[in-house]
């Protein structure tokens, strides 16, 4: 069983940050909140999400798990004004989402769990670098990388200790460095990678400026980008895997 | 089987120029298949999926010189691998110039480690995800997912990956050299391999058939209600063929219309397919209906749509068309133009293949499931000229393309055009001829002049070649009888003799030596095709012209 009241802005932040990934995911529906793995079909890019129980009005969940059509989702979501509720129950006889909205009603049909993508086994990464920054800053990055390039390298210079942006175009550069005192903390260790431009940009899409995104970098390795959301009773990790440099 | 594998066969056998050496090679790719055989059996003819299936990948080029670009590395761009097509001419040759894999995985970070080369399998599989992307944002999930196949490519595997993908495979496979290595690969007859294709159309199902169950199971395959099998066609012929071949002759009206195979199952599926085996079912509700309302058995007939008017008589060819091509809004396109279906043929039964039985029973079994003659095409078996005069005669004047001759013996055989199905030759040459008399109709027909008697010049005299009769509208024979009549010199019963005054356009099969006209020479199958009123009888064809034409 699952039923849930939830707002509006979470909702819609939570699947936001899936939707830029893939179309379709699985939802655990576990006691202690609501949790989705999911990797695009590159198998590139993997979001990990969770979203506590807390962060709902109400709550009631026994493990279950259903397939969603994220688009359609959203849309649904969309159609509630700031700061509705959005009611969430699962009717188990017709494996369908009665989802209400005031007094909108909608039933919404689910995707057989088995026919979408299997989840990815995340990475088990001791990476050497973290860097805390505020959402408005990655923004920063890659928008002043995209204006010249489709990729990314992103560092940390251990001498020197600063968090680096570097962006190569054919003709253009782009070079940004924060230091600490830029940084809301930085652990300096030996980092650099190059990451597509393609995926950071959606990631980035679904992070919010103004809050703390903390990047784990290591030499060649993917990046994990974590943040929290619904007033950190939700949790996103993104992780990234690198291009190779050689080129 | 690796799909590095099969990119290798690939361009061996794109290198190869004989096709007896090409199926050698074929032979042994199936043979080399293993679990992929029936993906194999595809790919290598640069199909995704089976001939039946209406599934489309539905790539555009952008799409996959996007894809292209992301998995070529650093700031390549959709437009830079356009240019380079430009230069290079071909989508293979530009996939493989580029040097894929920068992107690394997330499998590579995770215990065990990914890193797989890729699988024809896991090629086909994504294949199979792309062509189910639809709605908002499609496009960008099959650039993901194209991505993710380029990005783990060697040069010879993106060439043959970008061709598969935009349908110009062009390593000179054709059906024939696939049926051919099925035969050789699994020890079968080629004959009976080309009948199972015949009845499927999807050779990797009869590739695989052949491999696990032999000979037995290839016979064994019969059609399959919502399969469609590929339409039998028709050459160009004359009665005189017709007349000459067979000892009587199938005749049929020829519709001006879309041809349709419909395949009807009472307790499933209603579906339609085009003569290329597109499913048409969403554009012609009328069909459906049709069969919905009109057969109670599982039933696979051949026929055609055509498009009617208010008064239902048949409109132009280019009236169906608009509707077949309809995707949207069917129930508008449906009162601007209504369709209806008229079967002429009948492959399945109730469990039963008809592809072997003669035309003739196969005809019987329609008229059995169309008793009351709705949606029937007729068949007449004759063996008098005449009669097939009349009967082209009738399919013109209302309005149809003309007649189809058939042998009443013939077997449905599904994509062959061979000569056991004739549509009647367009007139080659025609001759401007001297309408020199006429005969009053009969019936509704008894104020017009009709049976127009025709003459060439001679000299200064005319001399008759045949008469026309067939092939005129009343509408024209009104029109005509108003012409010819202030020309009458005698009147003789029903003939009349007329003043040379008026030339015909005359179209005909073949002439004959004959000596039942003055000219020596009659005209085999006459056809009236218009009046040259630019014309006077002196500009009129010449007895010389047609005895040069006899004797070609």
């Amino acid at each position: 069983m699952f039923k849930a009241i939830v707002s509006a802005e979470t909702l819609s932040s939570a699947l936001d940050s899936v939707s830029v990934l893939v179309d379709e995911c699985k939802i655990h529906l576990e006691e202690e909140g609501l949790a989705i793995r999911a990797v695009d079909p590159a198998n590139v890019g993997m979001v990990d999400l969770s979203l506590d129980a807390a962060a709902f009005e109400s709550y009631e969940a026994d493990g279950g798990l259903i397939g969603v059509d994220l688009s359609r989702l959203e849309d649904i979501a969309g159609m509630a004004e700031s700061g509705q509720l959005i009611q969430l129950e699962l009717d188990e006889e017709t494996r369908k989402l009665q989802i209400q909205i005031d007094g909108l009603e909608y039933t919404l049909a689910l995707i057989d769990p088995d026919s979408i993508r299997q989840e990815p086994d995340i990475p088990d990464l001791d990476l050497p670098a973290e860097v805390v920054l505020e959402g408005k800053d990655v923004n920063r990055s890659v928008k002043a990388a995209d204006m010249v390039s489709d990729h990314i390298a992103l560092g940390v210079d251990d001498a020197e200790e600063y968090f680096y942006v570097d962006a190569e175009g054919d003709t253009d550069d782009v070079h940004l460095e924060l230091t600490e005192a830029d940084l809301i903390s930085l652990q300096v260790g030996p980092a650099h990678s190059l990451f597509s431009l393609d995926y950071l940009k959606d990631m980035n899409k679904a992070i919010p400026s103004d809050t703390e995104v903390t990047l784990e970098l290591g030499e060649e390795f993917p990046i994990k980008m974590h943040f929290g959301f619904a007033e950190g009773q939700g949790q996103v990790t993104y992780m990234l895997a690198p291009r190779i440099q050689s080129d | 089987m690796k799909f590095a594998a099969f990119a290798d066969r690939a361009g061996e056998i794109e290198a190869e120029a004989s096709d007896l050496a090409i199926v050698d090679h074929v032979t042994s790719l199936l043979a080399d298949a293993n679990d992929d055989l029936e993906v194999v059996a595809r790919f290598v003819q640069g199909r995704v999926f089976p001939a039946w299936d209406s599934t489309t990948l539905d790539v555009g080029p952008r799409t996959c010189y996007e894809a292209i670009a992301r998995a070529a590395g650093r700031n390549v761009s959709a437009d830079d691998v356009e240019e380079r097509l430009a230069e290079v001419g071909e989508i293979g040759a530009v996939a493989a110039s580029y040097d894929f894999g920068g992107q690394r995985g997330l499998g590579a970070f995770t215990e065990g480690g990914g890193g797989e080369d890729l699988s024809v399998r896991e090629v086909y599989e994504t294949l199979v995800d792309l062509a189910e992307a639809d709605g908002s944002g499609s496009q960008d999930r099959k650039v993901d997912l194209l991505f993710g196949l380029f990005n783990r490519c060697s040069s010879e595997e993106a060439r043959y990956l970008a061709r598969l993908v935009l349908s110009e495979m062009r390593i000179g496979v054709g059906e024939g050299a696939v049926r051919d290595a099925v035969a050789a690969a699994f020890d079968v007859p080629e004959d009976r391999v080309e009948r199972a294709l015949q009845v499927s159309n999807d050779y990797g199902r009869v590739a695989a058939v052949a491999r696990e169950e032999g000979l037995e199971g290839l016979d064994a395959m019969d059609l399959e209600l919502g399969r469609p099998v590929k339409a039998m066609l028709a050459q160009a012929g004359t009665v005189t063929d017709a007349l000459e071949e067979w000892d009587e002759t199938a005749v049929e009206w020829k519709y001006d219309g879309a041809r349709v195979q419909l395949h009807h199952d009472p307790d499933g599926e209603t579906r339609v397919f085009s003569r290329n085996m597109e499913d048409v079912t969403d554009a012609l509700p009328e069909v459906v209906e049709f069969a919905d309302g009109r057969l109670e058995d599982p039933v696979i007939l051949d026929g055609e749509v055509v498009a009617i008017d208010d008064a239902g008589d048949p409109l132009p060819f280019q009236e169906v068309l608009r509707r077949f091509r309809r995707k949207h809004d069917v129930a508008k396109a449906r009162e601007d133009v209504t369709v209806r279906p008229v079967f002429f043929d009948c492959l399945h039964v109730a469990g039963e293949d008809l592809l072997e039985a003669p035309l003739t029973d196969r005809h019987a079994r329609l008229e059995s499931l169309l008793a009351d003659g709705e949606g029937l095409s007729t068949l007449w078996l004759t063996d008098d000229p005449d009669e097939i005069e009349a009967i082209d005669a009738d399919a013109l004047e209302g309005g149809h393309e003309g007649i189809m001759l058939k042998n009443p013996d013939s077997a449905y055989s599904p994509g062959r055009r061979g000569k056991n199905w004739l549509k009647r030759k367009p007139d080659v040459e025609t001759l401007d001829c001297v309408v020199t008399g006429a005969e009053w109709g009969e019936g509704r027909r008894a104020t017009y002049l009709g049976t127009f008697e025709l003459s060439v010049r001679d000299g200064e005299t005319f001399e008759t070649v045949g008469k026309v009769a067939t092939g005129i509208t009343d509408e024209t024979l009104a029109d005509l009888t108003e012409l010819l009549e202030p020309h009458v010199l005698t009147q003789d019963g029903q003939e009349v003799d007329l003043e040379p005054a008026v030339v015909f356009e005359v179209g005909y099969e073949e002439i004959q030596a004959s000596p039942t006209y003055s000219a020596g020479y009659a005209l085999r199958f006459p056809r009236f095709l218009g009046v040259r009123h630019d014309k006077e009888p002196a500009d009129a064809d010449t007895l010389e012209r047609v005895r040069s034409l006899y004797e070609g």
